[in-house]
This record gives structure tokens, C-alpha cells and sequence, in this order.
């Protein structure tokens, strides 16, 4: 007669350790021109702007999400700025937020800035700024099939990357890379 | 009599793709038109979506430029040089000068096997049949040059974090003076034949304009943007590597039509011809990897960098966790954003010019869907 074992409890997968040197942090330093850019942003953001930093030439100013309509806005019309061009729009997964980025180009007065804006995993929404660029609606039907963000505004949300019918969002780093099987 | 209001019309749906000769790759568009006239267009992409980005977060940072070749299959070494420009940004690397001097040989070789490319198909789709032949046959000689040099036709893994694999053999200079000066004669061959062809003019002069406000809105960049009247271009602008010590111009349209939008990219390959004899003569004997460890490890940070490809204006967001992994990788594709303008390009142009708009746009569709 064999006793009942009681099942044995699963442990926790312990987070594989760290091997290699220490994590270095590199130092985020603007040059001339991204100073330049930073200056005449902070002028035209200075309400909005969270927390700001930058690289190279290209300055980024975290806001709000409420403000992005009306951040974007200032950068498209405030005289010594005119972002005229939407360069690039992304979503980065930081398992507690997501982060867009919306890369801003202004090729008449030689600006590059980036516009971060957090939204939280479980309600991830923000307006869509397909008003004011018209790039912006792939943007964001890209950023809605990989991410799962929705965008309020924009007039057509079908899957652009993936089929009609996918399930998940398989941008963001729960999405499993090697177990999912599609067919 | 009858009048307009006599007989109710409707708008037909006419489906092209995804399995079309002209569409370059897996593309489809529904057009919607009214008799000849094309009221709207709706692009549909993502067949070829095999995502990149997502596999690029899996590998390491040596791998991921493997990655990057087979975005923009007709140009690699430009995309391979511009994620390694990320890596080296993040690393606060520099490559060594001969290192720089071969990727801009490099990567302005690629770009003139890519506008051969351009002006062979070009002509295919607008029916004529011979400068495809003088294209590929001009292409094909690079590719052959490329093979000597990487050891492989396309997939090439050269351009490396920190400089190139390994120094260009013994004979490279010699080679390719005698590459340019046929290619030269080629690219003369193409423009001399097409360009001023009267059938040619008909088919492009006047088609699918674009104005640049739109153009910008729609973000549009590269020799397509330039055809719309503004000189921006990346390696002037925002200058990287060695292009700050080459002199050349850069070709700027009027009109923003498809035959604005062909002739530029005629221009670029007599300018990229020009750059690349100036990097000859300017290259001198050194290393051309930096020392750096061998297995890259950026620090924890983010940056993004954009270059000029063939196409367009290419980007990449590159954040870094501090492992030999990359936490997110981004690649702004220039073909995917001029696809937007596809849209107001091909509002009230006719069915038949449709084919003449999407092939000047030069798309690349691995490149689209990633």
C-alpha cells in the first residue's frame, strides 16, 4: 500500500542570475545641436513636460498622456520648432508600462526630438494624432497589432501587420517566441 | 437627352495582388475606381511579416545584423551599416578610419546596384523590355564584386559592431576603378535610353504628383522626397562615417511626379559613382575593426540613429538592457513609410498609370512587413 504523497508545491522558476560584468549605465550627453533642440522644446513643452534627457542630437521630453494631442500640437505650431514630420512611431514594453514614442523631425529648422508618453499594460489608450500627420494612422495600426494600444481617433484600426483574426500581440515581451505554434 | 443624374453609378472594386508581376513581392492593393479613374486606394501589407523586430530581441547583438540583411533584401549592407551605427553609438565606439572608408565603398555600391535595380524594373513596368537587361547585367557585376569581398551575394554579415570583418583584398582598388568605369558606361546606357524616351515621358511626366506638404505629412523620405522639390538627405543633413569628406550634390526634382521621382535616383547613381572614386583616393592602409570585447555589450541606454538608404530615410530605436542581448530593437523602414503617400499619389490618376506610381515608389516589401 503506497500512501498519498502530498503533491509537491512548484517552486517559483528562480530569475536566471546575472552572469558577465555589472551593468553599466551609459551617460545620456546632448551635443550642440541637441541642446539647441532642447532649448526650444522645453520653451514650447514647459507645462507638459515630465522628465526630460537626450542623446546626440536628439532630446526626448516624457509627458503626459492627457497632453499628447496638445504637446504634439505646440510642436507642430510653435514658430522655432515645426516638427513637419512624424519620422517614426514605436511602442516599447516595459512589462509596467508602455512606453510610444513618437520620433519628431523638423527638416526645415533641423530639429529631432523624441515625445514619450507611459500608458499603463491593462488600459493602454491614447489619442491618435492622425490629424495632424497622416503617417501616424500605420503607426498606429502597427503599434495596435504588436502591442495591443489603442488609439482613439483614428478612423481605420484593421490589422495592418498581422491577419484578421490573430490573437495576442506578439510586441510584447510575454508573447512566447518559441512555443507559439500558429497552425 | 440624358444628363450625368440619369443613370446611377457605381464605384467598382478592382483587386491587384497579391500575386501580381507588378507589385514587387507579396503586395496588395484595392483600388477603388470610377471607369478609368481611380478614386481611392487601399494598400494591404503584412504577408511577409516574419517578425524581426520580435526575433531581433532573442538574439545577440552580433546575430541581429544577420537580421538586418534580409530587411531590405536589395540593399543589406546600408541596413547592416545602420544597426551597427546604433550598436556603435550605445558602446560610445568609434571604427577606425580604412574601416569607414570600406563601408561607404560598400554601402554606395549597394545603393547603385539598387537603383539598377530600380531603372530595370521601372522600365519592365511600364513595358519596355531592354533596360532591365543593361540593369541587371551592371548589378550583376557588383554583385560579383560583393562576392569577392564578403563572400556572398546578398546575405553578406560584413559590415560588423566596431568596423567591418575583415580588410578588402589585395587587388579591391584596381577592381573596382575598372567596376566603375563599366558601370558608368551602364548607368549612361539606362539614362540615355529612358530617360528623354518620348513613350517614357508620355507614361511618367505629370503622374501621381505629389506636393511637399503632403510629401512631409505622409513621411515620405529619400530620393522620393527629393523629387518633390526639398534637398534633404541624411548623409548632407546629419552627416555619418566618412561622407563629411566627400564632396557631391545632392539632386533635387520640381515637379514630385514618377518621372522626378526616377531621374533623381539616375542622378544619386552618378553621385554615388563620384563618392566612391573620391573614397578611393582618400583611403589609406590601417585597421578597420576597433578593439573593442568580442562579445559587444552596450551599456544600459537607448538611442536612435537614421541614415540614408537606397530608399529612404532609414532609423533605428535601439534600447539596451546592459546584457549582450538588445531589450527592443526598432527599425523605421523607408519603403513602409512611402507607402503611405501611395494614397494621394494615386487619387484621380488613371488605371493604367497605377502601375507607374507604385513601381516609382521602389518598394521593397521585406522591408514593409519585417
Amino acid at each position: 500500500m503506497t500512501e498519498q504523497q502530498p503533491p509537491e508545491e512548484q517552486a517559483a522558476p528562480r530569475p536566471a542570475a546575472h552572469r558577465g560584468p555589472p551593468i553599466e549605465v551609459a551617460e545620456e550627453v546632448l551635443d550642440a545641436r541637441g541642446e539647441h533642440t532642447a532649448g526650444a522644446l522645453r520653451l514650447a513643452l514647459r507645462d507638459m513636460a515630465l522628465e526630460s534627457g537626450g542623446r546626440d542630437d536628439v532630446p526626448w521630453v516624457r509627458i503626459a498622456r492627457e497632453n499628447l494631442v496638445r504637446a504634439a500640437e505646440a510642436c507642430v505650431r510653435s514658430p522655432n520648432i515645426r516638427m513637419d514630420m512624424l519620422h517614426c512611431m514605436f511602442a516599447v514594453d516595459y512589462e509596467e508600462r508602455i512606453e510610444l514614442n513618437y520620433a519628431l523631425f523638423s527638416l526645415g529648422n533641423g530639429h529631432k526630438a523624441l515625445l514619450k508618453v507611459d500608458v499603463p499594460p491593462d488600459e493602454a489608450r491614447v489619442q491618435s494624432l492622425t490629424g495632424m500627420w497622416e503617417a501616424a494612422g500605420w503607426y498606429e495600426r502597427e503599434t495596435h497589432d504588436l502591442f495591443g494600444v489603442e488609439f482613439d481617433g483614428n478612423p481605420d484600426m484593421s490589422p495592418l501587420i498581422l491577419y484578421e483574426g490573430f490573437e495576442g500581440y506578439p510586441g510584447l515581451r510575454s508573447f512566447p517566441l518559441h512555443d507559439y505554434e500558429e497552425w | 437627352m440624358t444628363t450625368e443624374q440619369a443613370y446611377d453609378t457605381v464605384d467598382m472594386m478592382l483587386n491587384m495582388g497579391p500575386q501580381h508581376p507588378a507589385t514587387h513581392g507579396v503586395f496588395r492593393m484595392v483600388l477603388t475606381v470610377d471607369g478609368e479613374r481611380v478614386v481611392d486606394v487601399t494598400p494591404h501589407i503584412g504577408y511577409l511579416h516574419r517578425g524581426s523586430e520580435k526575433l531581433a530581441e532573442n538574439e545577440s547583438y552580433g546575430q541581429v545584423v544577420t537580421l538586418f540583411d534580409r530587411l531590405d533584401y536589395v540593399s543589406n549592407l546600408n541596413n547592416e551599416l545602420i544597426f551597427c551605427r546604433a550598436a556603435e553609438r550605445l558602446m560610445g565606439i568609434e571604427p577606425p578610419e580604412r574601416g569607414q572608408y570600406i563601408r561607404v565603398i560598400l554601402a554606395e555600391l549597394n545603393r547603385l546596384a539598387s537603383h539598377l535595380l530600380f531603372i530595370g524594373t521601372y522600365a519592365i513596368d511600364l513595358g519596355a523590355m531592354t533596360p532591365i537587361m543593361y540593369g541587371f547585367r551592371e548589378r550583376e557585376r557588383i554583385q560579383n564584386m560583393f562576392e569577392s569581398v564578403t563572400g556572398a551575394r546578398m546575405m553578406h554579415n560584413f559590415i560588423r559592431i566596431g568596423g567591418v570583418k575583415e580588410d578588402v583584398p589585395s587587388d579591391f582598388v584596381p577592381r573596382v576603378r575598372a567596376l566603375l568605369d563599366d558601370v558608368e558606361r551602364g548607368v549612361q546606357e539606362c539614362d540615355r535610353l529612358l530617360t528623354f524616351n518620348e513613350v517614357f515621358l508620355a507614361r511618367t511626366r505629370g503622374v501621381g504628383v505629389i506636393d511637399l506638404p503632403t510629401a512631409l505629412s505622409c513621411g515620405l523620405t529619400g530620393p522620393s522626397l527629393r523629387a518633390s522639390g526639398l534637398a534633404y538627405d541624411v548623409r548632407k543633413d546629419y552627416p555619418y562615417e566618412v561622407y563629411p569628406y566627400l564632396s557631391y550634390k545632392v539632386p533635387v526634382g520640381e515637379n514630385g511626379d514618377c518621372w522626378d521621382r526616377y531621374y533623381m535616383r539616375v542622378l544619386e547613381c552618378y553621385e554615388s559613382l563620384s563618392m566612391i572614386r573620391q573614397c578611393l583616393d582618400q583611403m589609406e592602409e590601417g585597421p578597420v575593426m576597433a578593439q573593442m570585447r568580442r562579445i559587444a555589450r552596450p551599456p544600459k541606454g537607448e538611442v536612435y540613429v537614421h541614415g540614408e538608404n537606397p530608399r529612404g530615410d532609414i532609423g533605428v530605436f535601439l534600447v539596451s538592457d546592459g546584457t549582450d542581448k538588445p531589450y527592443r530593437v526598432k527599425v523605421r523602414p523607408p519603403s513602409f513609410c512611402n507607402l503611405v503617400s501611395l494614397r494621394p499619389m494615386m487619387r484621380d490618376a488613371y488605371i493604367a498609370d497605377a502601375v507607374a506610381i507604385l513601381g516609382s515608389l521602389d518598394i521593397v516589401l521585406g522591408e514593409v512587413d519585417r
